[in-house]
């Protein structure tokens, strides 16, 4: 059933990739298919402690493999996943207008976000977790970018992209640790593992969460993707994607979560973002943004509450996430719908809405009571099952958890309430908004999520059978808890009035202020690092890659003469001795003087025959060392060579070009360097002979296996008979190249002597 | 080891350095020669002292040359061979095209240094 599912979403981006621009708005109904099947499949399974399983090996002992696991946590998160893709699909029909271009690339992609999501909630093996992680990554760099007319839009996407894919990154090194302690790649498999590996992973997969998640300071690219469709934001930054780093804690949670690291700074992400988040959508006026913040604000009170740990706080956690997907989805479609009908999302420029949009303002205000944690609403037991966690704590984390709860939800009513009165309010000083006509496949998917905030309070117990479900997969303590529609006059509850009669107090009060709207610091630093890197590359590439072959060379001559410096440390000088005999002085002296004399001589074939003098001098050299062959090899190729250069080089000019002597001071320190510095490697690889060479067992060898007297001839032609079959290779490729070069095309004519002498 | 074997590595790899770092193509083959001779001379004087020939039937044993380096050696003249024989009709072909045998700088690699200079955005959208 898994791999049918998958294969259904993977045939539906198929197909709408191919003809979905041909089919207008009609296309959302085709991909609103598989996530429909997908929803209707899982919602059996919800609530259910058996898992359906599926796997593919690939490598066995790698324990590469896609291994997918539809346990209880999985089934939740795929009815979150499916079941608002439907609705969004739905939304969307109705948020573009018919017939845009560009509307099946849009789909497919939504749709292909859609299986990366559901895969990602699936994977049992971390590497088919990591690999719709990434997934996930990069369909929405493609969602946030959609515009990609928009410079805004294309920076944002790529700001979402740097930092979501460096956290992949971060993750697959923790994921790699992992599997590496636990010895298994199965997540299901996996149990507790201890020591500095724990600790380490601990930490790069909060960090991969938080990048994912948009915890602070890694939320800069979450208010830049608002720059997407809002049914892309409904989407992926309420209900989906950034739930992903969530979800990630919690699966992580059993198996890292006893590392020192993993409490402490999974708090300080979490209540961090919520309350910075919060104040972010305190200060701004775009609805969108507000939301934004809002969402950087809920997902860091369900990372802080799962980095807890306790089976209550990993209960809350999953109740929040279930029901915040259900309101945050609402809301950004109620704003997606205002933009729409009105043309503006911007708080102080709306007015009277709650007249001329009655029904979207009842969605909107049944969400907001579940975001800011009020009955009748799924958030409300949500939000108590919270405190109550916090407040079952000890010590320091129920100091620490308590007071950041408090202050972050007194922000969350706050930003709620400002939301709602200047979304819907009456301004005096503003005549009210023009509304365009409602449209219908927008008004449904709205319509559904406000019933379904609803219902979910009124049939808690299967919300609550679904959540514990979860919760228990995670924390099998878990099990002993229910969310409640009426907690009784605990102390949670006295807290939670509290909370809301504050939070009231704020958002009325700040609704009525205009605050300077905050400049995006982060995302511009992000921006200023990205162009700060591109620059410095520029730079070094400018530097180092110039195009110059003698500076490449000088370069590399004077990187090699260093490399010298550590055999020049080991010299033994009375290793060395003035010549083996009186030959080798002589030869070796006339060998460096015909060098020499072939940079002097200013004519083509002058140096051509200084080279010759140089070859015939070290084939001298060879005989004078006790090695025939070499001199005989010598001879032949000195002669090809001199004959090569004639041929070659014999219709150029006969004067070398004047151009050509450059930099002379530089190229002969630099290169009498560089022979100084080999000349003392030289000496000092010999200062420190290792062992005698094993010159008898050579001479028996070729004797005996080879069947040769002369030693050198059986070494080449026997011992190393597979180089020496190579090296024929070579010059039979070298000849080819030769021909090649040597024969002048058809739309070629001989060029004529043009170079300047 | 013989200082007057390092005395020819050295000055061949010193002369044959400052070729291949010269604009003209000719100079720069004859360079790659010169560091041939002196990297097969290395190989040779590396192996041990100068000795008679090694053939079993004739020498000494006692005062035979180390016959490994020699064969080594031998591969890397016939591989210099190649290369010099090949660098020479890359030689010809650019006089064909070109009408000289200069080489120079890439132009590509210089727009994007001069760029660099002028802190140009290129590639970037920011």
């Amino acid at each position: 059933m898994i791999w049918a599912l998958l294969g259904l979403h993977l045939i539906g981006c198929a197909v709408i990739a191919g003809i979905g621009d041909g089919l207008g708005n009609r296309v959302f109904a085709v991909a609103a298919g598989a996530p429909l099947v997908t929803s209707i499949w899982v919602i059996g399974r919800v609530g259910d402690a058996n898992a359906t399983t599926a796997q593919i090996t690939w490598v066995a002992g790698l324990d590469l493999e896609l291994a997918f696991r539809v346990g209880p946590l999985a089934a939740l998160l795929t009815l979150v996943v499916s079941g608002i893709g439907v609705l969004v699909f739905g939304y969307a029909a109705g948020y573009f207008a018919n017939g845009i271009a560009g509307v099946g690339r849009f789909t497919a992609t939504l749709l292909a976000f859609s299986t990366a999501m559901v895969g990602l909630v699936w994977a049992d093996s971390i590497w088919t977790l990591f690999v719709f992680w990434e997934l996930t990554s990069i369909t929405s760099f493609l969602l946030v970018g959609y515009k990609n007319t928009d410079a805004d839009a294309r920076l944002a996407a790529r700001r979402a992209l740097l930092i979501t894919v460096a956290g992949g990154l971060v993750l697959l090194a923790g994921l790699v640790i992992m599997a590496d302690s636990a010895g298994t790649g199965r997540l299901s498999e996996m149990t507790n593992i201890g020591g500095t590996s724990a600790a380490v992973a601990s930490v790069l997969v909060l960090v991969a969460a938080a990048t994912k998640s948009a915890q602070i300071p890694f939320h800069v690219w979450l208010p830049g993707a608002m720059a997407a469709p809002t049914p892309v934001s409904a989407y992926l930054h309420s209900a989906t994607m950034v739930k992903a780093g969530v979800v990630l804690v919690a699966l992580a949670g059993p198996i890292v979560g006893d590392a020192a690291p993993w409490t402490p700074l999974g708090i300080s992400f979490g209540l961090g973002s919520m309350l910075w988040g919060a104040i972010g959508a305190l200060r701004h006026r775009d609805a969108k943004l507000i939301l934004a913040w809002g969402t950087i604000s809920q997902l860091g009170l369900m990372v802080a509450l799962l980095s807890v740990g306790s089976a209550k706080a990993t209960f809350a956690a999953i109740g929040l996430l279930a029901a915040h997907a259900v309101f945050k989805a609402a809301l950004f479609m109620v704003v997606g719908e205002i933009d729409v009908r009105t043309g503006t999302r911007r708080i102080d420029e709306l007015s009277g809405l709650r007249a001329s949009m009655p029904l979207t303002f009842a969605v909107a205000l049944v969400s907001a009571a579940s975001m800011a944690g009020l009955p009748p609403t799924l958030g409300f037991p949500a939000k108590e099952a919270a405190v109550e966690a916090a407040l079952g704590l000890a010590g320091a984390e129920k100091a620490v958890l308590l007071s950041g709860v408090i202050a972050g939800s007194v922000l969350t009513v706050a930003y709620t309430t400002r939301l709602m009165i200047g979304l819907f309010g009456s301004k005096p000083d503003h005549t009210a908004s023009a509304v365009a006509p409602s449209r219908l496949a927008m008004a449904i998917p709205i319509g559904i999520l406000g019933v379904s905030t609803l219902a979910g309070f009124v049939g808690l117990g299967w919300v609550t059978t679904a959540v514990r479900a979860a919760a228990v997969q995670l924390n099998p303590s878990a099990e002993v808890y229910s969310l409640l529609r009426w907690p009784g006059l605990t102390t949670a509850l006295f807290i939670s009035t509290g909370i809301i009669a504050g939070g009231l107090a704020v958002g009325v009060v700040l609704a009525r202020q205009t605050m300077s709207e905050p400049r995006a610091v982060g995302a511009q630093a992000v921006d200023e690092l990205v162009a700060g890197v591109l620059h410095a590359a520029r730079w070094t590439t400018g530097r180092v890659q110039h195009g110059s072959l003698p500076v490449y060379l000088v370069t590399m001559t004077v990187v090699a003469t260093f490399a010298a410096v550590p055999f020049a440390l080991g010299i033994d000088t009375s290793a060395v001795y003035l010549s083996d005999n009186g030959t080798q002085l002589v030869l070796a002296v006339l060998a460096v003087a015909g060098a020499v004399a072939s940079t002097t001589v200013t004519s083509r074939l002058g140096a051509a025959l200084a080279l010759g003098a140089v070859g015939l001098a070290v084939a001298g050299l060879f005989v004078a060392h006790g090695a025939p062959d070499l001199a005989l090899t010598q001879l032949l190729v000195e002669t090809v060579v001199v004959v090569g250069f004639v041929l070659g080089l014999g219709h150029l000019h006969r004067r070398f070009p004047a151009a050509d002597q450059v930099w002379v001071g530089v190229r002969l320190t630099v290169a009498g360097m560089l022979g100084v510095a080999v000349g003392a490697a030289l000496i000092g690889s010999s200062s420190a002979p290792v062992g005698v060479p094993p010159v008898e067992d050579f001479v028996a060898e070729s004797q005996t296996t080879g069947g040769g007297n002369n030693v050198v001839n059986v070494i080449l032609t026997d011992m190393r008979a597979l180089d020496t079959l190579g090296e024929i290779m070579v010059l039979v490729i070298v000849a080819v190249g030769i021909l090649a070069l040597a024969a002048p095309s058809r739309d070629e004519t001989p060029a004529l002597e043009g170079e300047p002498t | 080891m013989s200082l007057a074997l390092v005395f020819a590595v050295a000055g061949l790899v010193s002369v044959g350095t400052f070729l291949v770092t010269s604009r003209s193509l000719s100079r720069i083959v004859l360079g790659f020669s010169m560091l041939g001779h002196a990297a097969v001379l290395a190989l040779l004087a590396s192996g041990g002292p100068a000795g008679d020939p090694p053939l079993a039937d004739q020498s000494d044993l006692e005062t035979i040359a180390n016959p490994l380096p020699q064969a080594l050696s031998l591969t890397a003249i016939v591989i210099s061979f190649g290369l010099t024989l090949f660098l020479l009709a890359l030689a010809r072909r650019q006089h064909l095209l070109t009408g000289g045998d200069l080489v120079e700088d890439d132009l590509e690699d210089r727009r994007i240094a001069y760029e660099a200079d002028d802190n140009d955005e290129i590639g970037s959208a920011a």
